[in-house]
């Protein structure tokens, strides 16, 4: 599995894209409103999988640690969301943390980290 | 030699930027400028401007005041009362405030096409002036939802600090006075 993280609006979908020379049909976008799929070769915006499951009282990491099989030739790509001042809201506290522990899983899976800095990529693993 | 920095909110990025700058513009020999993009609008903002004039001063920068079409710097004077020459080694600290002025101008109406027009824009006068040290703000990395209008303003500043890491020889985030290069010069070229 390779895990690739950053602020928004960074390049990461599109450093995954290029480097792994893949289209856009190989994309899953995941959504907060809709149960996540583990077919395609990328799988984009972890952020929603994990609103997703919190709003459905999954655990996120679980759900993945549940389908490490199926992740382990996936390009994973999730927005940082951890730098910011503790949301009042406690659904967003909630989900800040929870994409949180299922990075430091990803990460510790993974064979490839990559973080991408306005647009510039970084291998951390 | 182009040089872009960015990092979180007050934590030294606009001290590294002053002091890349200098030593630019020394080891060239080179007219030193710093691009003031804030527009004052209270005598709070006067004196603080006051204050970092006087700061800068001491550095041997000549001070510009440039809100929005930030190209036109060239064809005015300095604060002082000197030509602005582009062969100097300019400071446009910060794109996060330009991207703001140009995008909100007062009285009317949002700009929406303002990331895509400053962004060439700045990359048309980094093309044209000696040196450039641009400073950005990292402000993509937090849980907060933003209205729509808030978001369109970050995903247009993700744009320009993306068109100019790419063009610039060096890309630094700063973080609390630690500096980690993601693109430097090295006496072998370009880093990576």
């Amino acid at each position: 599995m390779v895990l690739i993280f950053g602020g928004a609006y960074q390049g990461k979908l599109a450093f995954a894209q290029e480097k792994f020379q893949l289209s856009d049909e190989d994309v899953f976008f995941c959504r907060a409103d809709s149960a996540p799929e583990f077919s395609a070769r990328i799988i984009c915006n972890l952020e929603n999988f994990c609103l997703y499951c919190l709003s459905n009282g999954i655990e996120p990491r679980e759900l993945l640690r549940q389908n490490a099989d199926a992740l382990r030739d996936k390009i994973v790509i999730a927005r940082d969301i951890s730098q910011g001042v503790v949301p009042v809201d406690p659904l967003q506290r909630a989900w800040r943390e929870a994409c949180g522990r299922a990075l430091i899983y990803l990460a510790q899976e993974a064979g490839e980290v990559y973080r991408v800095f306005c647009g510039l990529p970084e291998r951390l693993k | 030699m182009k040089a872009f920095i960015s990092g979180s909110c007050k934590n030294g990025k606009s001290h590294y930027a002053q002091e890349l700058a200098v030593r630019m513009a020394r080891a060239q020999g080179r007219p030193l400028y710093y691009l003031a993009t804030m527009i004052p609008h209270d005598e709070e903002d006067r004196a603080r401007i006051r204050r970092h004039l006087r700061e800068r001063e001491g550095l041997g920068f000549e001070t510009v005041e440039r809100g929005f079409d930030i190209c036109r710097c060239l064809d005015e004077t300095t604060v002082s009362g000197k030509p602005v020459r582009r062969e100097g080694i300019f400071l446009l600290d910060s794109v996060t405030a330009l991207l703001a002025n140009e995008m909100f101008p007062p009285g009317g109406d949002p700009d929406r096409n303002a990331p895509q027009m400053l962004a060439e824009e700045l990359a048309a006068f980094a093309a044209t002036v000696s040196g450039v040290v641009f400073v950005s703000d990292y402000i993509y990395s937090d849980a907060f939802i933003y209205d729509e209008l808030t978001e369109s303003y970050r995903r247009g500043l993700a744009f320009i600090d993306r068109r100019l890491a790419a063009i610039c020889e060096q890309v630094s985030e700063v973080s609390y006075g630690f500096v980690k290069q993601h693109k430097a010069i090295t006496n072998r070229g370009i880093l990576k």
